[in-house]
């Protein structure tokens, strides 16, 4: 950057010449490298912390029988033959699109289910939005299961930022008990408990 | 993830111990390079989402394949960069765009692969070495090369003394060297 401090303006004057060139060294190396990305994406985080709950020693024919699986599974809860693919990381196996209420008029969502976590059961998925508003400082939106119009089950909570926003969560593995992908908004210092519904889609779509 | 190892364990270490399934030694490999992974991946794909799937592809490798590496062959790190490079390329490849060929009347100035290869393997040397410092260092010298802010700025961002922002500078400056010794820009 044009903008960046002299070195003896970050160090001073009163090194010996010695050190000096070492950290000019190290100054040297910082100037000629990008930027470090700001943080690491706590859906990254949570994805890698599953990775050592399955053991190391499987095969890759085991591993893709496992997936062969979990695409049949998911087929069969969702009624969708086709694998659904492109728009973001995970290799999704179905997707399901979330209607925005008239609570959430103009925004629009997606819910992308992935592979079936072998060692808990639990279903990858992504949930992808647009159109949400970001929320005060405090507040979150959730995403969870609903059964027989009622809150059944937490898969995760999201921010927004400008434009889409993608998140990596996890749902229970017996997703036909449910009957709705519900996503709700958690306000500080409200009473949340009859939040409206803000976009919704049928498990079975 | 819990982490349960000294600081003062190497690369190499951490990775020996991954192959017996130490879960403690993942976690704190995961810490000291998620953030160059990552980065590195974000580089060259260029898309948020494919470089998440990349970074996660290459702890998912490490943690099957730590017990094919092998530290007289080289270091922890280069093993890492390795493993993470492959993760890159697996995923850039899968979702290539058809490129319009054009050939170009004169040598690009954009730096070739070579270059790129280079600066990505200097980043990520840069990157995981920040990693090892505090984060009290470790955010000051970041705003201090990445962000613009002059030190009096960083002092009144942080909300600490101009002094303290000046010593931290040094300090961490001072521990990444013995780190990025062999280093060369």
């Amino acid at each position: 950057m044009n903008d960046l401090p002299d070195f003896r303006d970050l160090v001073g004057d009163d090194l010996a010449p010695e050190e000096l060139g070492r950290l000019e060294h190290v100054d040297a190396l910082l100037r000629a490298v990008p930027p470090p990305p700001a943080e690491v994406p706590a859906s990254l985080t949570r994805s890698v912390g599953r990775i050592t709950a399955v053991t190391p020693l499987w095969t890759r024919r085991r591993l893709a029988g496992a997936l062969a699986l979990a695409a049949s599974l998911a087929a069969l809860f969702f009624g969708v033959g086709a694998w659904t693919t492109g728009g973001g990381g995970l290799e999704a196996r179905a997707a399901v699109p979330l209607q925005a209420t008239e609570s959430a008029a103009g925004a629009s969502g997606l819910v992308r289910l992935g592979p079936r976590d072998e060692a808990t059961g639990n279903w990858e998925l992504e949930v992808v939005v647009s159109g949400l508003p970001k929320l005060p400082k405090g507040g979150y939106y959730v995403l969870w299961l609903a059964k027989n119009g009622k809150y059944a089950g937490t898969c995760g909570t999201f921010n927004v930022g400008a434009g889409t926003t993608r998140v990596r969560m996890s749902a229970s593995y017996l997703l036909s008990e449910y009957d709705e992908w519900v996503v709700t908004a958690w306000l500080p210092g409200r009473d949340n408990s009859n939040a409206p519904w803000l976009l919704r889609a049928s498990t079975e779509a | 993830m819990p982490v349960a190892v000294a600081t003062s364990d190497t690369d190499a270490d951490l990775i020996e111990r991954v192959a017996g399934g130490d879960r403690d030694a993942f976690a704190e490999l995961y810490r000291r390079f998620a953030r160059p992974v990552l980065g590195m991946a974000m580089r060259q794909l260029g898309d948020n989402g494919r470089a998440e799937d990349a970074a996660q592809e290459t702890f998912a490798a490490v943690w099957r394949s730590a017990r094919s590496f092998r530290s007289d062959r080289g270091t922890g790190s280069a093993w890492l960069y390795a493993v993470a490079r492959h993760a890159i390329i697996d995923r850039a490849r899968q979702r290539r765009e058809p490129v319009a060929e054009v050939v170009p009347d004169e040598p690009s100035a954009e730096a070739g692969p070579q270059d790129e290869a280079e600066l990505s393997w200097l980043a990520w040397r840069v990157h995981a070495a920040l990693e090892q410092l505090p984060e009290r260092e470790r955010v000051v010298l970041e705003l201090a090369y990445w962000s613009g802010l002059s030190q009096s700025e960083i002092a009144s961002y942080l909300d600490v003394p101009l002094g303290t922002v000046k010593t931290r500078t040094r300090t961490g400056l001072a521990r990444l060297a013995p780190l990025l010794e062999e280093v060369r820009p």
